[in-house]
């Protein structure tokens, strides 16, 4: 029944998220045609440094419909809403939760490794039902606008969103067990999203290696092979970041 | 043969930093009573009660609950299988309705008894598909005392049950908890600042005064055992002291000499006799003077 509990306690973070990410994939895939009406005047804008290379990137990868949805969805989406809402469904819910009855819950007959494990689980199950669901709107309204979109590829993308989203999830996790309220670990969590995000963008060289590389899918899009490193590398420190929150939770006094 | 304390502390201590909670407590609550636990605003019942279920670690001496180590991670899961807590606040989950709230206790404890759960649903009078949030302060104490007595806990704890409850409500909630102990060997650990409500119910009472247990016994023996002393005297009282084993405080008020002793009153009289005083009257002594007299005394 402890799923049941952090499900009322995440429920309308979860279903908010499901609804702005599958809305979003849903209206960049509708707003296909348009866009592409507008693609001839792309080459005449003359904006330059890293603003202007990025939308004439943008624009030669939207040439094609795979390239276009990784540009404007995979992209963008994962790694800026996508990773706020796996902070948001990582925090609070332990001791510190909206709903109150942290003490009713340690009163329970259950050791506090299971409570982190219940907690940390149905936090993840939240956050893959909001990548493939929100992944699949796209294959499933491809058609509506005349072109097709791999189910697979849909599926790919959403498992590299999901392991790399299971970063921020379990370090906000771990941080809900530091602190008892449940601003201090979403605002931290957001600020570390944030700083590796502007380190990314500083150091482009070495960003191959960056969560958020492995969240895009950006070298399945390139190269059609998954990311092992990235994905057995963020999937190492969501385990160390859970480990971690149990350890702590376990040692702490309420 | 079984242990016949439920909850055992030995010189027990928690600090938090440079402030100690608990200092050196030792209790000893036997099956079956209704043990109340006295004390002022932080003088460290809630802290006590924490340990016993786990919640939070002693810096040292022992808590033992069943025979079982509070401290140690899977003892304590056992612990909270065989009893059940309230809290101050009567922490339960808002966004659930009193019905879920219910449920979600009930799949936790096999022994759950859906014939008190029935009962006590009637007779509380509780608003099964009510949200936790929109319960008033009263219902929510029956609620929580619902989800408690139905568990078929051996130990039930509470810390401060009537807190906030107006004396028609607090009343209820005492007689429910006076029948459903009567009802079987439940044993009742509650914390309280409340004076009236542990004469009311407990037969046993420990009062805790900075983190130590300075008085602890059975209701009757403390009242039989606490006496006052009045001597009177023609001109103005003497400053004596008392040789008398139990002597826990003197006063000294014009003409008249108090004396507080929790040995008993014959020696004091005697003692007092060889004064010359004009009246030597015996009085007893309630929970409150008790209580006052104990925490004052060791202020």
């Amino acid at each position: 029944m402890l799923w049941y509990k952090f499900w009322l306690d995440t429920r309308w973070r979860f279903l908010i998220g499901l609804l702005l990410l599958g809305g979003s994939a849903f209206t960049i895939v509708l707003a296909y045609p348009r866009i592409m009406q507008l693609m001839p005047m792309v080459p005449q804008a003359d904006t330059g440094g890293e603003l202007g290379r990025r939308i004439r990137e943008a624009a030669e990868l939207s040439r094609d419909y795979r390239g276009y949805i990784w540009s404007q969805w995979f992209r963008q989406q994962p790694t800026q809403l996508g990773t706020l809402f796996a902070v948001l469904l990582g925090t609070g819910g332990l001791v510190s939760s909206a709903g109150g009855g942290g003490l009713f819950t340690l009163s329970l007959p259950v050791s506090r490794h299971r409570l982190v494990a219940i907690r940390a689980a149905t936090g993840l199950a939240e956050l893959l039902a909001i990548a493939v669901v929100s992944s699949l709107v796209i294959p499933m309204v491809s058609p509506a606008v005349g072109h097709t979109y791999s189910v697979g590829s849909a599926i790919v993308h959403a498992l590299c969103w999901f392991v790399a989203g299971a970063v921020f999830l379990s370090l906000a996790l771990l941080l809900s067990t530091v602190f008892s309220d449940v601003w201090r670990p979403l605002l931290l969590t957001c600020a570390i999203a944030f700083a590796l995000a502007c380190f990314d963008f500083v150091f482009r060289d070495v960003n191959h290696y960056s969560v958020f590389h492995v969240m895009s899918g950006e070298t399945y899009f390139r190269t059609g092979a998954l990311p092992w490193f990235g994905l057995f590398a963020s999937a190492a420190i969501a385990a160390a970041a859970l480990y971690g929150a149990a350890v702590n939770f376990s040692a702490r006094d309420f | 043969m079984a242990d016949p304390h439920v909850i055992e502390t030995v010189d027990l201590c928690k600090r938090y930093g440079t402030t100690d909670a608990v200092r050196g407590l030792t209790l000893q609550v036997p099956a079956g009573s209704i043990y109340g636990f006295l004390g002022r605003n932080g003088a460290g019942k809630t802290t006590t009660i924490k340990m016993l279920f786990g919640m939070t670690r002693p810096t040292s001496g022992a808590v033992r609950v069943f025979g079982l180590a509070a401290d140690e991670s899977h003892s304590s899961v056992e612990i909270r299988r065989r009893a059940a807590f309230v809290s101050e606040d009567k922490d339960l989950y808002d966004h659930m309705t009193v019905e879920e709230m219910i449920r979600f206790t009930a799949a936790f404890f096999p022994r759950w008894r859906r014939d008190l759960e029935e009962r006590y649903l009637r007779a509380f009078d509780l608003p099964a598909g009510r949200k936790v949030k929109a319960l008033s302060r009263g219902m929510r104490t029956k609620l929580a005392l619902l989800v408690t007595l139905a568990r078929g806990a051996e130990l039930l704890v509470l810390d401060e049950p009537t807190s906030g409850l107006d004396p028609a409500m607090t009343e209820e909630v005492l007689q429910a908890l006076v029948q459903h102990v009567a009802g079987g060997d439940t044993t009742v650990f509650f914390s309280s600042h409340q004076i009236a409500e542990v004469d009311q119910i407990a037969d046993r009472v420990a009062i805790i005064d900075r983190g130590r247990a300075i008085v602890a016994g059975a209701l009757d023996d403390l009242r039989e055992r606490y006496r006052r002393v009045q001597i009177v005297f023609d001109g103005s009282a003497p400053d004596v002291t008392f040789r008398s084993p139990g002597v826990e405080r003197i006063e000294r008020n014009g003409r008249v000499l108090s004396v507080l002793s929790s040995g008993g009153a014959e020696r004091v009289v005697e003692e007092a006799r060889a004064l010359g005083p004009v009246a030597v009257d015996v009085l007893p002594v309630t929970l409150k003077e008790i209580f006052l007299e104990s925490v004052v005394t060791e202020s």
